[in-house]
């Protein structure tokens, strides 16, 4: 009978974890209640749920209402157009919930006789977002979330009849509702998305309003387009309109309605090609509205335009402009963490851990065990990790990958953790000094734990760099249900993992290192360098977090750490004495110190070095109006790969030289501190960790480069300018 | 020959009337003038009413917003606070009688007779010339005109756009506010607003 090894139930206790984190989607379907359903003679109405991670607090829970109309019956959109009203929803939840507005479908011009209107025929979806907050509470004996709502609707052929429901539903807080993710998902699809350019211009000219919109998808170029303003009783609904491209810019005359009851300062319109894809562009109106009119209360379209979807949290639905697919994302988490293992910090760590192979080159199944406990560090962390991000993502702040380096304190931890290492490294002490003699034999003789903590060391290590493919995916992740975002973070460590993995596999490996010897002591010590090296990084990064002051205390409590070492490392009475003293030392000072250490210093106005100009929302947009094309860093000072690139490509005197010839502006993002509105710009491309390169021309679709910057890409890409 | 001419001149008049929305007077023009017969045969002229103010409702029994304005009593409160201050109402029908909701004259004169309704007239406009050359779209639509033929408000019966009689507790009645305004000779608050309810049912 063989004992479970300390693996076998490591592995058991993941698959435990794993499960609870993929509840099975088929086990909780929604059975639709009949109060879910109001069916009239022109509509069958229904209220629908999606909620694929269940309904508790921080969770994203949509609700809809589905209206299928009989054939040649309509209902309205936002703004109904000559006459009709839109569908209006009012909600009723448990405390702790609120509802959304609605997110309106793409809607279709509907003329009847010699008015029109803007509405739905067939079957609609108008999906709204519960926002779940803390206070929420299911009950013990109903564990859901009951959602009841009072729902208005016109219905109109010719003939126009006004209708009511009243629908309730339950939705399950701590099982999945996804019966109806196709409906939801088509309605997303549906919905416009925000022009990501900006930009345009709206005139009020005589009785005509006169727009121009730069920035409209390139396949768009040329066609006709239909126009959807959201603020109603501004146009003539009905009546014949222009429309012409002036190059990339799409311009158009709409008369307006000599009945006019609103006279907004900025309109938010949807244009749409072929009625299938819309873009949802906010005009600030210039010139004055006609006299004749009173000027009309407020509108709704100042208050939406003021509420402009922040393009964060809540908005996640909205489709990243550069997104790909869910298993292109699996594949490139996964080369993304294969090619972490080459990054600086990560590659001495690993190297050493290679290295004990050699020791004990016959272990097979030592070394096997070991690499499966790496790995399962790697993935739970990695998990951990992600799964920290999407909870604080979801509760409304906005961050994104590379978030933990945003704060000083974690990255004045991370500088001690890697002085210690580095102290290890050289000899100054070994780990088994350093803790109470019980735990000292802990280490050696439990290698299974000491390799599944080198897994979590190496995922703290690796989590500054963004690598090659891994920007995309993550931008993806944070977009998708948490199920598969996780599975996106554990694939990005099963490719951290996989290099170490196959070699505690491969016994070719572990044979064809060289017998053990004086050289592993030497490269051990030598290996202490790229280590401190990236203490030395750590220091800068803090600098720009909390200024000189805050650096200069973290490195007193580097040496104070390191004190504290070698007076362990000694022996007898020394070790009693200088060790009592130091760590004396070290906490008094990390009492005094600690706060100028995570005090972030006062933002310097960043004017920018040389030839760039610091990034702020909208400055691209205004240097696109006056025609110039404009290239922006996305960076951090806790980005290796942005400061390779930084240094490399970006400081290449044939790039600058292109760069001066083409007149392209060069702006600088810098995500070094926590920042909402550079968090809404990376996820307005897609993203959600830097570096990111974006060349935008107006009139064309922003180019998103490659993290790994290549002189020859950059070059060909202003060629094309 | 005489008769055909006239036909013909007919037919391009009511063509250049219904043709161009955007003919549609703003307020502050003259409101165009018209002549429509009325539920008891009789012709109505704008242009007879010059020197007072007038209240155009455009209605249709079969809408249920007008309804919901009517079975409260809501519009028969307007017509009976304007008229009863020397105000000309006409409430003008200009549903094509192809449609479901066409009543004729005397339908429509008993059904206005039931609801105890206090307009001074109520007129037929089957060709929607009329309706057309306002650019009204809703019933209700209301307008008023001042006594130099003026167009002072064009829009909603009231604030609230609902098919709920309870809404109109609420709601600010345009129409009253706008005939107070209008007759104490302070310019109005409101001069355009929202119409809401059912499309006009006009004859393509």
């Amino acid at each position: 009978m063989i004992r479970p090894s300390p693996t076998l139930r490591l592995f058991a206790a993941l698959a435990l974890f794993a499960c609870g984190l993929f509840p099975l989607m088929a086990c909780a379907q929604l059975g639709s209640s009949p109060s879910a359903v109001v069916t009239t003679e022109q509509v069958r109405a229904e209220l629908l749920a999606h909620a694929p991670d269940g309904a508790g607090p921080g969770r994203t829970v949509w609700v809809g209402l589905q209206i299928r109309h009989k054939p040649e019956w309509h209902t309205y959109w936002k703004n109904a157009g000559d006459s009709g009203l839109p569908t209006q929803l009012q909600w009723t939840l448990p405390a702790g919930v609120s509802a959304g507005e609605i997110q309106w479908p793409l809607p279709e011009k509907i003329r009847i006789g010699t008015l029109a209107n803007y509405g739905y025929e067939g079957t609609v979806l108008l999906p709204v977002q519960l926002t779940i907050g803390p206070e929420f509470k299911p009950g013990l004996l109903s564990d859901s979330i009951d959602v009841q709502l009072d729902a208005a609707w016109l219905v109109c052929k010719t003939e126009c009849i006004p209708e009511e429901g009243r629908f309730a539903l339950k939705i399950p807080a701590r099982s999945s509702t996804a019966g109806h993710g196709a409906a939801f998902d088509a309605a997303w699809r549906s919905a416009p998305t925000d022009l990501a350019t900006g930009g345009g211009t709206l005139k009020v000219d005589g009785q005509t309003l006169a727009l121009s919109v730069p920035g409209l998808p390139t396949a768009w170029q040329g066609r006709k387009l239909s126009f959807f303003p959201e603020t109603p009783e501004v146009i003539e609904t009905a009546a014949d309109w222009q429309q012409a491209w002036e190059g990339a810019n799409w311009t158009a005359r709409i008369p307006l309605s000599s009945q006019r009851s609103s006279s907004p300062t900025v309109m938010p319109v949807v244009l749409a090609l072929d009625g299938l894809v819309g873009q949802r562009i906010t005009l600030p109106v210039s010139g004055s509205w006609p006299q004749g009119s009173a000027a009309a209360p407020e509108s709704t379209a100042l208050r939406d335009a003021l509420g402009a979807r922040p393009g964060t949290g809540a908005d996640a639905f909205g489709a990243p402009a550069a997104s790909i697919g869910f298993w292109a994302a699996l594949l490139g988490a996964l080369i993304g963490g294969l090619i972490l293992n080459l990054m600086p910090c990560v590659l001495p760590v690993l190297a050493i851990k290679v290295l004990g192979f050699a020791r004990h080159a016959e272990d097979r199944r030592a070394h096997r065990i070991n690499g499966l406990a790496y790995t399962a560090g790697v993935l739970l962390s990695f998990m951990a990790l992600g799964l920290l991000m999407l909870s604080l993502r979801s509760a409304g702040e906005s961050l994104g990958w590379g978030f933990q380096l945003q704060n000083p304190a974690v990255v004045a931890i991370l500088a001690l953790l890697f002085t210690l290492i580095g102290l290890n490294l050289a000899g100054v002490f070994h780990f088994s000094q350093m803790v109470p003699s019980s735990l000292a034999g802990f280490q050696p003789r439990h290698p299974v734990v000491d390799a599944f903590f080198t897994g979590v060391l190496a995922v703290a290590i690796a989590s500054p760099c963004t690598a090659p493919f891994m920007g995309a995916s993550l931008g993806l992740a944070v977009a998708l249900p948490p199920q598969q975002a996780l599975a996106v973070f554990a694939m990005l460590g099963l490719g951290l993992a996989l290099p170490y993995l196959a070699a505690s596999f491969i016994p070719a490996v572990a044979r064809a290192l060289p017998r053990p010897g004086q050289w592993m002591d030497t490269l051990k010590k030598f290996m202490a360098f790229p280590m401190f090296a990236t203490v030395a990084w750590l220091v800068w990064v803090l600098g720009q977090q909390s200024g000189i002051d805050g650096a200069g205390a973290l490195l007193v409590l580097l040496v104070a750490v390191a004190f504290v070492a070698w007076a362990l490392a000694l022996a007898g009475r020394a070790r009693l004495v200088a060790g009592g003293v130091s760590l004396a030392l070290l906490l008094s000072l990390g009492w005094s110190l600690g706060p100028a250490v995570t005090t972030p210093a006062p933002m310097t106005q960043r004017t920018g070095d040389g030839l760039w100009q610091a990034w702020a929302p909208g400055k691209v947009e205004q240097i696109l109006a006056t025609g110039q094309p404009v290239f922006v860093d996305f960076t951090a000072a806790w980005c290796v790969t942005c400061q390779y690139n930084k240094q490399t490509t970006l400081s290449d005197p044939m790039v600058l030289a292109d760069i001066t010839e083409r007149k392209v502006a060069l702006l600088r993002a810098d995500w070094t501190r926590r920042d909402p509105a550079i968090t809404a710009a990376l996820q307005q491309l897609g993203r959600n960790g830097v570096p990111v390169y974006v060349l935008y021309q107006a009139g064309r679709t922003p180019l998103v480069m490659s993290e790994i910057l290549s002189v020859k890409d950059v070059r060909a890409a202003l060629a094309r300018l | 020959m005489k008769r055909r001419v006239l036909l013909a001149c007919v037919s391009l008049l009511s063509g250049l009337a219904s043709a161009p929305l955007l003919a549609a007077p703003s307020v502050g023009q003259t409101a165009p003038d018209f002549s429509l017969s009325d539920t008891q045969g009789k012709t109505v002229r704008l242009s007879d009413y010059r020197g007072s103010h007038v209240v155009l409702e455009w209605v249709n029994p079969g809408c249920p917003y007008v309804r919901k304005h009517y079975n409260s009593a809501n519009m028969q409160g307007t017509q009976k606070e304007a008229t009863a201050q020397g105000v000309v109402w006409l409430a003008i029908n200009s549903t094509e009688n192809a449609s479901g909701d066409y009543l004729a004259p005397e339908q429509m004169d008993r059904w206005m007779q039931t609801q105890k309704a206090s307009a001074t007239r109520t007129l037929m406009d089957e060709d929607g010339t009329v309706g057309k050359a306002y650019g009204a779209r809703t019933t209700p639509h209301m307008y008023i005109v001042d006594p130099k033929g003026r167009l002072i408000y064009a829009g909603g019966i009231d604030s609230v756009p609902s098919s709920r009689i309870d809404d109109i507790k609420t709601a600010v009645n345009y129409v009253k506010q706008g005939v107070r305004e209008a007759l104490a000779g302070q310019p109005l608050a409101a001069a355009t607003t929202r119409p809401y309810g059912c499309s006009i049912k006009y004859k393509s």
